[in-house]
């Protein structure tokens, strides 16, 4: 066992948690940063983010504008004291990002551009082309490289967190290279770890997207929050689930059904908008949880597209123009091209939704401290109370910044108090665990790996996908058991150390179950449809008199126990959410 | 029956080779599997001893570089589509770096060379955020966009043969950034970059094959930042001597 | 236990891919351009030897296996001016607030100056010849 020590630990190595180390750093660089992540930092998933950042910026619009669409977006499950800091701070992040190198697309004049993005009133979504979240993601890596203070440890997989005296004391990973355990103290801990969309089978998540802070925080009591809301993103390319970003049609690109119909028209997003002439939440720019169920609706109809690669509808750029498309879409063209051999300036483009973002996650106050002391968590591995029961595109890479700073300077206001507890003492308890990883490398059991993800992954998307029918509800947390209980009968092939994939994926599968527990249970729990959590048969309308409230999972022996946390309300009462014309109405009154 | 293509895929086992070798398998074909799809097929139904790095599936995070018929490729953007004619596909790790096991590259080499050229936003005068953002109209962001599209996959990097021979040359993918700040017109670090675009293992140590512009999946195309850097480490070169000859050696 | 294996570069690397082939055949124009030079400076020191050196070697030049390497070296040169000017307006990028030149225009540039620099090296030669001749 390797032993180490430092101030503060980051798992992950994304947005919120290079955000987070530079914040530390720059609080006191007295301190001893580790970034540790199974990936070298500009794999994390961030990089794929592709629309934009949410900030105010434009002087017709206001904080107050922001924070009501992000809270009626929510469907008024937002803690609404948490998104005032957020739209206050989001601005100011982006700018950082922006004097850090962040090539943010420009006006001609040289100012910041910003697009129209969905459910968002007026346009305050920042964009870097189409690769936004690669642009964020490599000027954070970068800049964070002039921090001697920040050391990394790449490639290493954390395997648990390590708590002395009821608070987290560090954490163990096994580094891949060797395979090797490795242990390190530290008087703050920051997850940073990222969502877990990887439970579903048709997601637009990279591999590495399992859910791990959530299960190592919910494997040590600290409860996972409002888990049931996952956001299926309307846009993702069948098959694959590749996700074509929200700006296509914020830039004006429409959807359309196998008759050539914007359908969007029928489920309260109309009336239709002229082409090319897109409007501030109303047809394509209502929010994804309806565009989504819309979808849901059309291909249960017969008017959704059959294509080789499952079911689609059109998504349309074509009157775009070519010109056009290379300048704010250039990936979205790459992408269509390579993986479903479609060109956005002759053709439409096939989509479907496919899952994409984890609303919930570990529990964290406004100052992203989890119940756990000692332990905090950003991004999207944590619910701050940002996102509610939907979150509005571009608002996540905002919550990167904003939250991942707050963490990393509580980190330090914590670890500036004082040194990490003597690693020696956490040695014995690493052990231990370092065995039972060690007898999952050599398990001989006689369940196969890849069938129970497959499994997990289908049952998901039956019981816990668009609409969530009581049977599959309750089929799928049946099912989720019953796959938990033969992971503990894996069979293993590979005993090797180094790079041993197929070990680590099994450690990744038990996080996964985790995580999939905790939604599946979530789901089952909250008898109302609200936001991305809908059902249909059951419990169709919004019932703010019993769930107005956050769900709170915690592990348990059998099943996990629920719990419901009260919502904070400042000064938004819960209201219906309209958009489209009726949205328009409501403005006016 | 469905038709199958025959994927040869390099194993390394570090605990139990002494040097890689090749491992045949055949994988149902079909229009829209890529060499990545593939390996995960094979880990997944054949062999889960297989290692390979992945992720976004999409070629933006830059995980899952191999040589694939002796040719740097994003196995996510490969497609077995494209080596029908050909009896078989050879997947390796990609040349020029370490193999840590299998498919997995060491690339740490590559990523300290990134870290060298000091690659951040360099002001002799940093603005507070609340004056706002740095002016830069889009013609000026055109100056260097293409050089800041890269995703460190290293596939220029198994292309170079100047970093095969020597893997201190600190090749496209970090030049490129260098040029990439120092073309940005917020930027005001070129004075600092200089010596390692100057360095032995900079600018000068590029033959200009141009191989590493041809594999770039992003169009980055670092031999042009590489070769542009020789003009400025010339251009750096006469300006210095000018102020000697004149004498003032201070610069 | 961490052994990575390391991959030496082979010493035929440059003929398992074609673009290594193709900047082979670019470095390898120097190869015909050395011989030239050679040609020419042994010309230089027959000269200093006397008319009688000089024109023997004069003479040597009408051997058909020099004239093929004129030719060779004419055509080496030939292709890497071609192929090193269409590189051109990669390396020399014009483009500040203050100034801005196409890189068709710097292409066109550099194409211009290499016709007016090897025709104006031939008027000198045919003018020297002519003066020479007059004598």
């Amino acid at each position: 066992m390797d032993v180490r020590q430092a101030d503060i630990v980051i798992v992950g190595g994304g947005g919120a948690g290079l955000r987070a180390a530079i914040a530390a750093a720059e609080a006191n660089p007295q301190l001893d940063i580790l970034l540790l992540s199974k990936v070298y930092p500009m794999r994390s998933h961030t990089v794929a983010a592709e629309g934009g950042c949410a900030g105010v910026i434009q002087p017709h619009d206001s904080l107050d504008a922001h924070f009501d669409d992000t809270v009626s977006g929510g469907d008024w499950l937002c803690d609404q004291d948490v998104v005032d800091y957020f739209v206050r701070h989001a601005t100011e992040e982006n700018l950082r990002l922006e004097h850090w190198g962040c090539p943010w697309s420009r006006k001609p004049d040289g100012s910041i551009n910003v697009r129209a993005f969905g459910g968002m009133k007026i346009e305050r979504t920042w964009f870097a082309a189409d690769k936004s979240g690669f642009h964020i993601l490599h000027t954070l890596f970068q800049t964070s490289l002039k921090y001697p203070s920040i050391r990394r440890c790449d490639e290493y997989f954390c395997t648990d967190l390590l708590l002395e005296g009821g608070a987290c004391a560090g954490i163990q990973a096994i580094d891949m290279r060797t395979g090797s355990h490795t242990l390190i103290a530290a008087s703050a801990v920051i997850l940073a770890t990222g969502g877990a969309a990887r439970v579903y089978r048709y997601n637009t998540n990279g591999g590495i997207v399992t859910g791990d802070g959530m299960a190592l925080a919910y494997r040590q009591g600290v409860p996972l929050r409002d888990m049931e809301f996952v956001q299926y993103h309307p846009t993702g390319l069948p098959g694959s689930g590749i996700l074509i970003t929200e700006a296509a049609r914020g830039e004006g690109g429409v959807l359309t059904n196998r008759d050539g119909y914007r359908y969007l028209q029928d489920y309260g997003l109309g009336p239709e908008t002229p082409l090319g002439e897109p409007k501030n939440k109303h047809m394509e720019l209502g929010p994804r949880d309806r565009l989504s169920q819309a979808f849901w609706h059309e291909a249960q109809a017969g008017r959704a597209l059959a294509t080789s690669r499952g079911e689609a509808v059109n998504l349309d750029l074509r009157h775009l123009g070519e010109a056009r498309i290379n300048e704010r879409l250039p990936f979205i063209r790459d992408l269509a091209r390579t993986y479903v051999n479609v060109d956005a300036v002759h053709e439409p483009i096939p989509v479907r939704p496919t899952a994409h973002y984890t609303m919930g996650g570990i529990q964290t106050d406004r100052y992203t401290a989890t119940a756990l002391s000692g332990l905090f968590a950003a991004g999207e591995c944590a619910s701050v109370g940002l996102h509610g029961a939907n979150r509005l595109g571009s608002n996540s890479l905002a919550e990167l910044s904003v939250f991942g700073r707050v963490a990393g300077e509580q980190a330090a206001a914590r670890a500036s108090q004082g040194p990490s507890v003597d690693p020696q003492r956490l040695l014995a308890r690493a052990q231990d665990n370092a065995a039972v990883w060690e007898a999952l490398r050599e398990s001989t059991g006689n369940e196969r790996l890849a069938t129970i993800r497959d499994e997990m992954a289908r049952a998901m998307e039956d019981g816990a996908g668009i609409f969530r029918l009581p049977g599959q509800m309750r089929q799928t947390c049946t099912k989720v058991a019953e796959l938990k209980d033969r992971y503990s009968d894996l069979g293993l092939v590979d005993r090797s150390r180094a790079f041993n994939t197929e070990w680590l994926n099994a450690i990744e599968l038990g996080y996964l179950l985790d995580v999939a527990e905790a939604m599946a249970h979530a789901a089952l729990a909250r008898q109302e449809s609200r936001g991305s959590h809908q059902r249909p048969e059951d419990f169709p309308q919004r019932d703010d008199a019993q769930f107005l409230k956050h769900s709170l999972v915690y592990r348990a022996a059998d099943a996990p126990r629920l719990d419901w946390q009260d919502v904070v309300i400042t000064r938004s009462q819960p209201a219906e959410r309209h958009y489209g014309a009726a949205g328009q109405q409501e403005n006016k009154s | 029956m469905t038709e199958t293509v025959t994927v040869r895929v390099q194993r390394y086992r570090p605990e139990e080779d002494t040097a890689p070798w090749e491992q045949s398998f055949e994988v149902p074909y079909s229009e829209d599997l890529s060499i990545l799809d593939a390996l995960n097929q094979i880990k997944d139904q054949q062999d889960p001893t297989l290692s390979h790095r992945w992720s976004c599936r999409m070629a933006i995070c830059g995980s899952c570089g191999v040589m694939v018929n002796n040719e740097p490729k994003l196995s996510c953007k490969t497609f077995l589509r494209d080596y029908r004619e050909q009896a078989a596909v050879t997947v390796r790790a990609l040349d020029n770096f370490p193999i840590e096991r299998d498919l997995v590259s060491d690339i740490s080499g590559f990523i300290d060379h990134l870290e060298t050229v000091q690659p951040w936003l360099i002001r002799s005068e940093e603005q507070p955020v609340s004056a706002g953002a740095y002016p830069q109209t889009p013609e000026q962001m055109q100056r260097y966009a293409a050089f800041s599209q890269c995703i460190n996959c290293g596939l220029c990097y198994a292309a170079c043969p100047q970093f095969g021979r020597d893997p201190a040359f600190l090749g496209p993918g970090a030049l490129a950034l260098a040029q990439r700040y120092n073309l940005d017109s917020r930027d005001e670090g070129a004075a600092q970059r200089m010596q390692w675009l100057n360095a032995g293992e900079g600018v000068w140590s590029c033959t200009f094959v141009g191989y590493c512009s041809e594999v770039c999946p992003k169009d980055v195309d670092p031999a042009a930042a590489i070769n542009r850097g020789k003009v400025a480490s010339d251009i750096n070169y006469a300006v210095n001597l000018l102020n000697i000859l004149r004498g003032k050696d201070d610069a | 236990m961490h052994k990575p294996y390391i991959q030496r570069q082979r010493a035929d690397w440059w003929l398992r891919n074609p673009a290594y082939r193709r900047y082979m055949l670019r470095e390898a124009t120097a190869l015909p351009l050395f011989l030239y030079t050679l040609l020419l400076m042994s010309g230089l020191f027959q000269f200093t030897r006397g008319e009688a050196a000089f024109l023997q070697w004069l003479e040597m030049l009408r051997s058909p296996w020099l004239l093929a390497l004129h030719g060779l070296a004419l055509a080496a040169a030939l292709f890497h001016a071609v192929t090193w000017i269409a590189l051109v307006p990669k390396i020399l990028v014009i483009d500040t607030d203050r100034l801005r030149v196409s890189p068709a225009a710097v292409k066109l540039a550099h194409q211009v100056g290499a016709v007016v620099c090897n025709a104006g090296l031939l008027l000198l030669a045919v003018l020297l010849l002519r003066a020479a001749a007059g004598n």
